[in-house]
C-alpha cells in the first residue's frame, strides 16, 4: 500500500478532527493514534466502568460486600486445608492473613482474567452497530476489579490489626506492585478477550487455566517451598510474573521486609513487554471482528 | 472541503462453509479438519473509490447485495476496509438501529448517559441536552423507571431522540427513518432538514427511491461491489431501474411480478403481484383503457388486527403516479392472518398510457411502521390501448395519464341550443 497519496485540502483548513481508517498493520507505532483516542473516550471509560460496577452490585442480595467475601471465604477454606491439615508453613505470620494477603492481589488478578473473556462477544450487539475503541469492554473489566480490591484491602488492614502485625514504610512498594499488576491484567484482558471472538471455545478453558495458574505461584504457601523441587524446575517456575508480584507483596504489607527487587524486575519486565504485543494482537482481531462476532 | 473520501477501497469477507458430511468417516475427524478447509472469499466491494464534498446530501443505492450495508459500516468504523484508506473530516454519527446499547436495568435517565457516551458525548454535553432530550422523546413521567418497563414506541423514541441530538459533522443515515407514528416521523425529518441546512453533510444509503430523489443532491449506484453510475439523482435512478428491468422475468404465462428481494426474517412480506382481467385470468398484456386487477399476494407469519396494504406505481424518475392503499387512503382496515393473503385492486380503465413503470409495493401498520416496503418491486410496461377517437395513441413521453373527459365546443351562433355540436367527443 503506496502513501503518495495527495490530500486535496489546504493545510490549516479544517479544525476537525480527521480520522484515516485502514487495514492494521504490523508495527507496534500504529498503536500511538489508538492511545490518543482512548483519552478521547475517557467520559465513557468512566461511564461503562460505573455501569459496570453499579450492575454488579444491583443483581446480587450481597451487593458491594461480595468483594470481601470471595477473598474471605477462600482464605477460611484455605487455612482449614493447609494450616490445620497439611500445616504448610508461612513465614512466621498467623496463616491465615498469611493466606489472605496472598489471595487479596490474586482474586483482583483472577476477576479480571474470567470476567474479561466475554467482554467483546457479550456485548456484540454494540460492536456491530456502533463505533468506539473496543479495548475499552474489557479495560472496564480491569477497573471493576480494581475496585473490588480496594474495598476488600480493607479488610486486610482490619486483620492487621487484629493479628497485631506492625505496618512498615516498606507497604508503599505496594503501589508500583498493583501498577505491575494492572499492566499485566490488562494485557492478559486484552488476550482473553480478542481470543474468545476468534476460538469461541478458549473460554471454557480459563477456569481450569486459572486453577493451575494459581497453584503455581505462591499464593497459599510461601515461595521457600520451591526450594524443595529440582533446579531446572525452579528456574521455570520463576519465570511466572504473577510469582514476583504476589509474593512480593505479601512482604512488604505483611511481613515488612522490602521488596525482592529482582523477582519485582521480572514481572515488571513480563509486564511492560507483553502489554503492546497483546495490544496489537487486540486492534488485528478488532478491526474485523464485527463480522465474525 | 471534501468530508469524506474513499480511496481504491475494497472488502472481502471468508465464510466458512460446512461441508458435506462424509457418512464413511467419523464426526470427529470432520470436527477437527474444519479450520484446515480454506474459507471461500466473497468481495463485497471492489476498489471504490468516491469523494463527499461539505454540505452535500449525497444518496447510494443499489441491489441489496451491492454493497451497500458494507460501506455503511466502513464509514461508520464498524469494520475496517482489506485495502484502502477511508478518511474522515469531523465527527459523524450514523441514525441507525436506535437503542442500541440500552440496558433493561437501569432507568431511561441512566440509559440516557450510557447511551448518549457510547455514541460519543461527552458528560457536560449529556447534561446540558438531558431535558431537551426527553422532551423529544416524550417519556417524561417515565424517566426514571426502568427500560425493560417501556412500550417498544418509547423505546425507539428515546434511542432515537438520544441519536438526534448528536450534533454531527457527517450524518449516515439509513432505512431506519420509518419509525413511530406521523407526528413523531415528522419530528425526525424536521430535525434532518434542520442539519440539512446548517450544512451537515450527509450519507443516506437507502431502498426508498423516492426519498433519496427528494433528500440528496448527488447519488451513487452500486452493482456486486463497484460504482457503476454516479451524479444526478433522476439520471442515476433511472439507470438503475432500467438495469433492474432487464433482470425481472416474467413467469406463469402472463404478467406477475414475484418478489425480487425475498428476506425471510420479515414478519411480513408481500410475495407477489398478478395482473389479473375480469374473468381472474392473469392477463398477457396490459394496455391503456384495460380492466385490470392488480392481486397483491402477501405471507403473515402473525395474525394483524388492522394492516395497511399500499400498491404504486411510479415513473422511472421516481415520479409517484398511481399509490393507493386501504389505509390511509381508502379509510378502511384488512386484517392480516397467519399464511397467505390476498386482496384485489381494481380499475375499470387502466388510466396510464404506453410507457415503463415501476411497481412498487407496501404493507404497513397504517401511520406507525412499514413491515415490508420494496420500491421496485417490478417493472410494468403498459402497452397502447385505442381509448380515445383520434388517431393518435397516447404514449407516457406524450401525456402518462389517460382520464376520461370531455370536449365542450360552443356553436359561434347560438340561441339557447344545448351546448354539444358536431365535432365534440365523447370518450368511453
Amino acid at each position: 500500500m503506496t502513501n503518495d497519496i495527495v490530500r486535496n485540502h489546504p493545510a490549516g483548513s479544517t479544525s476537525r478532527k480527521q480520522k484515516v481508517i485502514r487495514a492494521i498493520g504490523f508495527s507496534p507505532r500504529s498503536l500511538w493514534p489508538s492511545l490518543r483516542e482512548l483519552r478521547e473516550y475517557g467520559d465513557l471509560i468512566f461511564t461503562l466502568s460505573v455501569h459496570r460496577i453499579k450492575v454488579r452490585y444491583k443483581q446480587s442480595a450481597l451487593g458491594i460486600s461480595w468483594a470481601i467475601l470471595q477473598p474471605l471465604s477462600l482464605m477460611v477454606i484455605y487455612t482449614a486445608l493447609f494450616s490445620r491439615v497439611a500445616k504448610i508453613p508461612s513465614d512466621n505470620v498467623p496463616y491465615t492473613i498469611f493466606a489472605f494477603a496472598g489471595l487479596l492481589p490474586w482474586t483482583y488478578f483472577q476477576s479480571v482474567l474470567s470476567n474479561s473473556t466475554n467482554a467483546l462477544v457479550g456485548h456484540s450487539s454494540l460492536i456491530t452497530k456502533v463505533y468506539f475503541p473496543r479495548e475499552i469492554l474489557p479495560l472496564t473489566y480491569v477497573i471493576a476489579g480494581l475496585f473490588d480490591f480496594l474495598i476488600a484491602s480493607s479488610i486486610l488492614i482490619v486483620m492487621m490489626i487484629y493479628y497485631r502485625v506492625p505496618l512498615t514504610a516498606n507497604v508503599f512498594y505496594t503501589i508500583p506492585l498493583i501498577v505491575v499488576l494492572t499492566l499485566f491484567g490488562c494485557s492478559m484482558a486484552l488476550l482473553l478477550s480478542a481470543s474468545q471472538v476468534r476460538f469461541r471455545d478458549f473460554g471454557v478453558a480459563i477456569p481450569l487455566l486459572l486453577q493451575i495458574w494459581m497453584f503455581a505461584t505462591p499464593v497459599v504457601y510461601p515461595l521457600s517451598s520451591i526450594s524443595a523441587l529440582p533446579d531446572n524446575v525452579q528456574r521455570i517456575y520463576l519465570l511466572n510474573p504473577m510469582v514476583g508480584i504476589i509474593e512480593n507483596f505479601r512482604r512488604v504489607v505483611v511481613r515488612g521486609l522490602p521488596p525482592d527487587f529482582h523477582l519485582l524486575s521480572m514481572s515488571a519486565l513480563v509486564a511492560v513487554v507483553v502489554l503492546p504485543m497483546a495490544y496489537l494482537y487486540f486492534k488485528r482481531v478488532v478491526a474485523t471482528a464485527a463480522d465474525i462476532i | 472541503m471534501i468530508d469524506i473520501s474513499l480511496e481504491h477501497v475494497s472488502k472481502r469477507y471468508l465464510i466458512r462453509q460446512e461441508a458435506q458430511i462424509d457418512q464413511r468417516r467419523p464426526a470427529v475427524l470432520h470436527k477437527l479438519l474444519q479450520p484446515l478447509r480454506r474459507p471461500h472469499e466473497f468481495w463485497a466491494l471492489r476498489d471504490i473509490s468516491f469523494e463527499v464534498q461539505r454540505g452535500e446530501a449525497l444518496g447510494i443505492i443499489g441491489h441489496n447485495g451491492a454493497g451497500k450495508s458494507t460501506i455503511l459500516k466502513l464509514l461508520a468504523n464498524i469494520t475496517t476496509p482489506s485495502s484502502g484508506e477511508i478518511t474522515i473530516n469531523g465527527r459523524l454519527s450514523a441514525l441507525i438501529e436506535v437503542g442500541s446499547g440500552f440496558h433493561p436495568e437501569l432507568t431511561g435517565r441512566e440509559n440516557i448517559y450510557l447511551s448518549a457516551s457510547i455514541l460519543g458525548m461527552k458528560r457536560t454535553e449529556i447534561t446540558r441536552k438531558l431535558e431537551s432530550i426527553v422532551e423529544f422523546a416524550g417519556i417524561h413521567e417515565f424517566i426514571d423507571t426502568p427500560v425493560k418497563r417501556y412500550s417498544s414506541g418509547m423505546y425507539v423514541r428515546l434511542g432515537f431522540s438520544i441519536a438526534a441530538h448528536l450534533e454531527p459533522d457527517i450524518l449516515l443515515l439509513d432505512e431506519v427513518l420509518a419509525v413511530g407514528d406521523a407526528a413523531f416521523q415528522a419530528k425526525c425529518l424536521k430535525r434532518i432538514k434542520q442539519l440539512e441546512l446548517a450544512g451537515t453533510t450527509i450519507v443516506f444509503i437507502s431502498h426508498d427511491l423516492y426519498s433519496v430523489k427528494r433528500l440528496c443532491s448527488r447519488v451513487l449506484l452500486l452493482e456486486s461491489g463497484r460504482i457503476i453510475a454516479s451524479g444526478d439523482p433522476g439520471e442515476v435512478i433511472k439507470t438503475y431501474t432500467h438495469a433492474s428491468r432487464i433482470a425481472h422475468t416474467e413467469s406463469r404465462n402472463g404478467l406477475s411480478f414475484t418478489n425480487p428481494n425475498p428476506d425471510p426474517d420479515l414478519q411480513f412480506e408481500v410475495e407477489q403481484v398478478d395482473v389479473l382481467d375480469r374473468a381472474g385470468r392473469l392477463k398477457q398484456e396490459l394496455r391503456t383503457g384495460d380492466y385490470v386487477r392488480f392481486r397483491i399476494v402477501w405471507r403473515a407469519k402473525e395474525y394483524l388486527e388492522d394492516g395497511g396494504v399500499e400498491l404504486g406505481m411510479y415513473t422511472e424518475n421516481g415520479v409517484p403516479l398511481i399509490r393507493y392503499s386501504n389505509q390511509p387512503i381508502s379509510g378502511f382496515d384488512i386484517a392480516f392472518r397467519p399464511g397467505l393473503n390476498t386482496v384485489d385492486l381494481e380499475f375499470q380503465q387502466f388510466p396510464l398510457t404506453a410507457g415503463d413503470y415501476i411497481l412498487s409495493v407496501g404493507l404497513s401498520r397504517p401511520m406507525i411502521a412499514w413491515l415490508h416496503r420494496n420500491d421496485n418491486f417490478g417493472a410494468l410496461t403498459v402497452g397502447q390501448g385505442r381509448i380515445f377517437n383520434g388517431e393518435y395513441l397516447l404514449t407516457s413521453d406524450y401525456s402518462v395519464m389517460a382520464v376520461p373527459h370531455r370536449w365542450i365546443v360552443p356553436e359561434p351562433d347560438l340561441d339557447d341550443r344545448e351546448l354539444t355540436a358536431p365535432g365534440a367527443v365523447e370518450i368511453l
